[in-house]
């Protein structure tokens, strides 16, 4: 569980990770949630333990960078963050606790900077905008998806004004769909 | 005087032309991409808050039939001559098969970028430029039988055992329930991987490109296919005499599905009609 918040119920299942290669997955020696950097680091370090994520997530960090920050992104004290280059394109997954009440938290999905919605299941597993008859046991996984999923050259639209812009920025950040509530 | 809806493979030339050039018309007025987005609208999931109206619940089956008739409605005002052809994809089973003919849906879309080039719809034409998209593309997509693993389309079995089930729906009513006719053809299955894609969900897997995410109706094979899971409403109706949509009265105040799912005798949103009022649609139309 994520910070004890119920957050992203991240199971430790059997470790496979999606079969395809990452086309920038050069390293398979760095396990970048184990290894020190600066404090944001370790908190990611830290929260990825907790949410006993590790054991999905390490036969994949030789794909990943280092979560670094974002300037903007996740400045919060309780905020966190991974990203890696999967399929040569750039996911960011962050975790935002919110201040005041208003709930634990939610997660945010990026993938080459352009927001992923994404939806739960009741089960626990994540679906996203992209691949909405799958779903997928952590948002990393799902954002993994769909970037499997995106036609080569295909980027995410940008949320801007605009019918579709509108349709899904209401389901992004709007009424019961405020993020992806954990 | 219903009207019929024909399997796709008995279309005469004809027909073909009359319901590819209907469905460009809308599109050109404007009316087709309001399908779109009703379509993104309505899909909730059901680990999140909030009513589910489309998927995920008892109502899969009236919401789109709903949906289907509300198209066709505007086909058949372009074309009074015009149904919604259902794809039997138990047995029109390959990227070759009937839906997927230059003079209907065309085929697959291309090794590069699966943008679909052969058809009526190919971006070229200018004729299907997608407005509502989760990406920016503005073609259509598709990777039939997903080329880079390819998986297979629900077979009749698969089909049958969903239709064997007496009881619509079970509690808790949602993605999660093993039993139950409406998800079994919905198609939520449990674990992970090729395996957990059942009937409907599958096929939009096997279609892949735009059928995969919340905009698929971009692809005019959405109402094909959900023209066939239609008539799998119907086929289990005749099968199961007196079975009926559950829940029949909406979960309590203190049920964690309450205000979450709709029961037979509540309004499906955004139209004025309940899922009781859509159980028999003899009179509108009938599936050949
Ligand atoms: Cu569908």
């Amino acid at each position: 569980m994520v910070g004890g918040t119920g957050g992203a119920r991240v199971e430790t299942g059997t470790g496979t990770s999606p079969a395809r290669t990452a086309t920038t997955r050069t390293s398979t020696t760095a396990t970048s949630t184990g290894t020190t950097a600066g404090s944001t680091r370790r908190q990611v370090t830290r929260r990825l333990l907790a949410s006993a994520a590790v054991a999905v997530m390490a036969p994949l960090v030789g794909a990943s960078r280092p979560a670094r920050p974002v300037a903007g992104t996740w400045d919060g004290p309780g905020d966190t963050a991974f990203e890696e280059i999967y399929r040569g394109r750039l996911i960011r997954v962050t975790w935002t606790h919110r201040s005041g009440g208003a709930g634990p938290g939610e997660w945010h999905v990026t993938v080459d900077d352009r927001p992923l919605h994404l939806m739960r299941r009741a089960d626990g597993t994540w679906l996203s905008v992209v691949d909405h008859y799958q779903s997928y046991r952590t948002p990393l996984e799902a954002a993994r998806g769909a970037v499997d999923e995106l036609g080569p050259g295909q980027r995410l639209r940008d949320l801007a004004p605009g019918p579709v812009g509108d349709e899904l920025r209401r389901l992004h950040m709007g009424g019961a769909h405020s993020g992806v509530h954990a | 005087m219903a009207y019929t809806r024909k399997d796709v493979g008995k279309l005469t030339r004809e027909e073909r032309r009359r319901f590819v050039n209907a469905l460009l018309t809308i599109k050109r007025r404007g009316e087709y991409d309001d399908f779109v987005r009703t379509h993104i609208r309505y899909f909730t999931a059901d680990g999140e808050n909030g009513l589910r109206p489309a998927h995920m619940a008892p109502s899969f089956l009236p919401w789109h039939r709903k949906f289907l008739l509300e198209l066709e409605r505007a086909l058949r005002r372009v074309d009074s001559s015009v149904t919604v052809p259902y794809w039997d994809w138990t047995s029109d089973r390959t990227a070759r098969s009937a839906p997927w003919s230059e003079d209907l849906l065309g085929g697959t879309g291309r090794r590069s970028d699966q943008q679909v080039t052969t058809g009526p719809f190919a971006y070229a034409h200018g004729n299907w430029t997608l407005k509502e998209g989760v990406t920016d593309g503005a073609f259509l997509t598709r990777d039939l039988g997903r080329s880079h693993d390819p998986i297979q389309l629900p077979t009749k079995s698969e089909l049958e055992w969903a239709l064997t089930d007496p009881v619509y729906d079970v509690a808790p009513w949602d993605s999660t329930v093993t039993k139950g006719f409406r998800n079994k053809l919905e198609g939520w299955g449990t674990g992970r991987g090729s395996a957990s894609w059942l009937n409907h969900n599958r096929v939009h897997r096997w279609i892949g490109g735009v059928m995969l995410g919340a905009a698929s109706v971009n692809d005019p094979v959405f109402w094909l296919h959900h023209a066939f899971i239609d008539l799998q409403w119907t086929r289990w109706q005749r099968r199961h005499r007196g079975a009926r949509y559950l829940p029949a009265t909406p979960p309590g105040p203190g049920n964690a599905q309450h205000g979450r799912i709709l029961a037979r005798h509540q309004k499906l949103p955004p139209w004025d009609v309940t899922p009781d009022e859509l159980e028999d649609m003899s009179r509108i139309y009938r599936y050949a």
